[in-house]
């Protein structure tokens, strides 16, 4: 017991579940120690100060102690400052969480990934242009998890990726030059133009905000190995509605 | 039979013990009355084909009910939700029981709310407007709004009830969230 008490961390709640009558597991992000597992003791009594705290998408400061797997969380703190997400907002903020627990291991710091994530909720939250932060949240995913990926580099020939070239991504290789017309059917459209803005981080082209998220959707997958999305699953049955 | 009472809620192994031993030395005819009024709930315990809550017969007793505004339909999310409303003795229309809530990361969508179902009970003509009652989390939220999209697209008048402080709240008692919803939620005030 006792092993390690840490305090005042900035963190997000991605998700949580009942424990036992009058408690709550909730799976944590913190800035500086990653993803864990915290009980709440007792947030689910109708009178305890962290029940309805304990939400998702907004900033908190989380204080806990313990060793073993499961810490116990200490003291919590609403730092608030970002409205709450609505709509469509709410439902890519899933998209999110789901993504950190499914992919991001258990405390492993990844503090940029982090400021990211939060960068990301806070454009959500605005309810304004998100496709650059998403992209953005998942290419720092990627890259905090060691995959690797190279965007603007030629994975057969070493040379920098041509504007005006149509390459194919290669999984866990990188863009490869097309030659010739068509020789992968499959692989949908890459122009060079699109990798460079992603490695520059400029999104205003309509052309490389489609391209750039038809290409992270498919690394995603690759990553999850096949694990389904349920939010994205859910987000797509409640537009046919 | 200690083990089979500890599946009620707040009941832990002593509290489990104390029951089974009360009910079979000092109250056997109670016992055996409990055991019969689980075994028939089990057997006769069904879904409204109206508001969806537990019932017994096909339609509930208030569904039926002549004194309830048939045009207003509030939707909430568990039994006890709606046990809520009824208490503030201030809503006479009728209602409808999600037995749950949108929850993406736990693969719960509008298939397993049975969002059809809903949407059929809420366009029968009866139903003018559709209240939405869920609760006040990101879940809630979520569900709320769908509902309002796809209801309010088919013609029907949407609202949503308030959030804010607590009646007889004090600012300095209010968790900090509810105080920065309620500033964003302000309205005009003469
Ligand atoms: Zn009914």
């Amino acid at each position: 017991m006792g092993r390690q008490r840490v305090d005042g961390q900035t963190c997000f709640v991605l998700h949580h579940h009942p424990y036992s009558e009058t408690s709550l597991i909730i799976d944590v992000f913190s800035r500086d120690h990653g993803r864990l597992p915290l009980l709440a003791r007792g947030a689910r009594r109708p009178r305890s100060a962290m029940r309805g705290m304990l939400m998702a998408f907004q900033p908190l400061e989380l204080g806990w102690f313990g060793g073993g797997e499961v810490r116990t969380l200490a003291k919590a703190e609403w730092l608030g400052g970002m409205p709450l997400l609505s709509g469509r907002c709410l439902m890519l903020g899933y998209y999110l969480n789901e993504l950190l627990v499914k992919l991001l291991p258990r405390e492993d710091a990844h503090a940029a990934l982090f400021d990211t994530y939060f960068a990301a909720l806070s454009a959500l939250a605005q309810g304004g242009a998100d496709a650059p932060e998403l992209r953005r949240f998942e290419i720092s995913l990627l890259r905090e998890l060691g995959y690797g990926l190279t965007l603007d580099v030629d994975a057969d020939s070493g040379e920098p990726v041509q504007t005006s070239a149509d390459y194919a991504f290669v999984l866990e290789r990188g863009p490869v030059q097309k030659v010739g017309a068509g020789d992968t059917a499959l692989e949908q459209g890459l122009r060079g133009k699109t990798l460079i803005d992603m490695a520059a981080d400029d999104y205003s082209d309509p052309r490389t905000r489609l391209e750039s998220k038809i290409l992270m959707r498919r690394l995603l997958a690759h990553h999850l190995g096949g694990q389904p999305l349920q939010a994205r699953r859910v987000f797509m049955e409640l537009q046919e509605l | 039979m200690i083990e089979s009472l500890r599946c009620l809620p707040g009941v832990g192994p002593k509290s489990a013990q104390r029951m089974a031993y009360h009910l079979l030395q000092r109250d056997r005819r109670g016992a055996e009355r409990l055991g019969q009024a689980i075994t028939e709930a089990l057997q006769h315990l069904r879904h409204c084909t109206q508001c969806n809550n537990f019932t017994e017969a096909e339609v509930c007793e208030r569904c039926l009910s002549a004194r309830r505004d048939h045009s207003l339909l509030c939707i909430v999310e568990m039994p006890i939700d709606l046990n809520s409303m009824e208490q503030t003795h201030a809503f006479s229309g009728l209602y409808y029981v999600l037995m749950g809530r949108l929850s993406p990361l736990d693969g719960i969508g509008p298939k397993e709310l049975a969002f059809e179902r809903l949407i059929q009970r809420a366009t029968d003509g009866e139903v003018k407007e559709v209240i939405l009652a869920t609760n006040f989390t990101n879940e809630g939220e979520a569900t709320a709004h769908y509902l309002s999209e796809t209801l309010h697209a088919r013609g029907l008048k949407v609202s949503r009830i308030a959030r804010g402080l607590p009646v007889g709240g004090e600012l300095e008692y209010t968790d900090a969230a509810t105080v920065a919803q309620a500033l964003l939620e302000r309205r005009d005030y003469q």
